[in-house]
């Protein structure tokens, strides 16, 4: 059950943790601190596997074309200890991602934040430069 | 009174004195040391999350020409880590966002990592390393306490595994030695010296606190749905 409680379990969980390290790469081979970027769409599919979570988002581009993009965060055992559940971000659901596009200019995104319609906020962890990193 | 009438006063004051003694003797001291025994480690364990492992020292470490060159030249994309191999004996520990566990008998000391629910052996049976071991990703750990610490010898491991996320690196003529010393209940302060005398020129130590922790070991595997690969890329950014 999605609620109130995710920001406050984030924050208990960065004061345990520390900076949200996510991956098992540094943020740097893969994605360019330089090219933020937030996209607004409805969510496709959702893969809580390791060792990263991805979403994916249908985004319509300035054109009306859409486009299918990939948003990788945290593995589940960060998130899961950060309040996550598998279906805390599911098909249909529509929620702005922020994050960094991937160096290579693939749809792909490290994503630190999903913010819903009615302003539910979740960390996912990708894209938070200072803190990813491998581990 | 007559004789017999005392002797249940004497055999509860003996009862009593000899249960104060037993008290006494399983009692723990500050660190958590039995006086019967070694301190109890068991239980979930984390480190702070160090990427570099020199940050504690204050500057590099006293690398040789060999090492100090490769350190230059690595890229992030050729950690083993990134290739989803073992993350090794040392920075297994300081891998801390994913804590490792702690299960002691009195002949091994076994720590199990989160981090690909990868482990380690460390024998307290007495015995001695093997000799000429074959290399691997975790070495050969024999452990023995002194007081409230487990002090820790490996060798026998390959050359594949970085000390940190930074990049510093180790030959397999690594030697590690480690004391986990135990402060309390809760906290265990943990020093590894890292000897490599192709790498390093002389041996260096640094500490980190190693804090009890409410989680429970989670699953992690790096190779479930691995799909980065195909979009790293060379950065260097060291230089």
């Amino acid at each position: 059950m999605r609620s109130t409680f995710f920001p406050v379990l984030a924050l208990a969980s960065a004061l345990l943790w520390g900076p949200p390290a996510v991956a098992h790469h540094g943020f740097s081979v893969e994605f360019d601190d330089s090219k933020p970027v937030t996209l607004h769409g409805v969510v496709t599919k959702m893969e809580f596997m390791n060792p990263h979570i991805y979403f994916y988002l249908d985004v319509k581009d300035a054109g009306g074309k859409v486009v299918n993009w990939a948003f990788e965060g945290s593995p589940p055992n960060i998130l899961s200890r950060q309040g996550w559940r598998k279906d805390s971000v599911k098909p249909g659901d529509v929620l702005t991602a922020k994050g960094f596009r991937a160096r290579d200019g693939a749809h792909l995104v490290a994503c630190s934040t999903v913010t819903f319609e009615d302003g539910r906020q979740l960390t996912v962890g990708g894209g938070n430069v200072k803190g990813y990193d491998k581990n | 009174m007559t004789e017999p009438s005392r002797a249940p006063l004497i055999g509860i004051v003996a009862a009593l004195l000899a249960s104060l003694f037993l008290t006494s003797c399983s009692g723990q001291g500050a660190g958590g040391a039995q006086a019967s025994g070694p301190p109890d480690f068991n239980g979930v364990w984390s480190a702070p999350f160090t990427p570099d492992i020199s940050k504690p020292l204050g500057h590099q470490p006293p690398f040789t020409p060999y090492a100090a060159d490769l350190f230059k030249k690595e890229d992030e994309i050729d950690d083993p880590l990134t290739q989803c191999l073992p993350i090794g004996p040392a920075r297994g520990i300081q891998a801390g966002i994913m804590p490792f566990q702690i299960v002691q008998t009195p002949a091994v000391t076994a720590i199990l990592f989160e981090n690909q629910r990868t482990f380690r052996i460390i024998n307290t049976d007495g015995r001695s390393h093997p000799k000429d071991p074959d290399a691997t990703w975790f070495g050969d750990s024999i452990g023995h306490w002194e007081g409230d610490a487990l002090i820790v010898d490996t060798v026998g491991l390959n050359d594949r595994t970085w000390l940190d996320t930074a990049g510093h690196q180790h030959s397999d003529q690594l030697h590690l030695v480690e004391r986990f010393q135990k402060i309390d209940k809760d906290n265990i302060k943990w020093t590894v010296t890292f000897e490599d005398p192709k790498f390093y020129t002389e041996p260096w130590s640094v500490t980190l606190p190693i804090k009890r922790q409410t989680t429970e070991i989670m699953s992690y595997s790096c190779e479930e749905n691995e799909k980065d690969r195909a979009h790293l890329r060379r950065t260097n950014t060291k230089k």
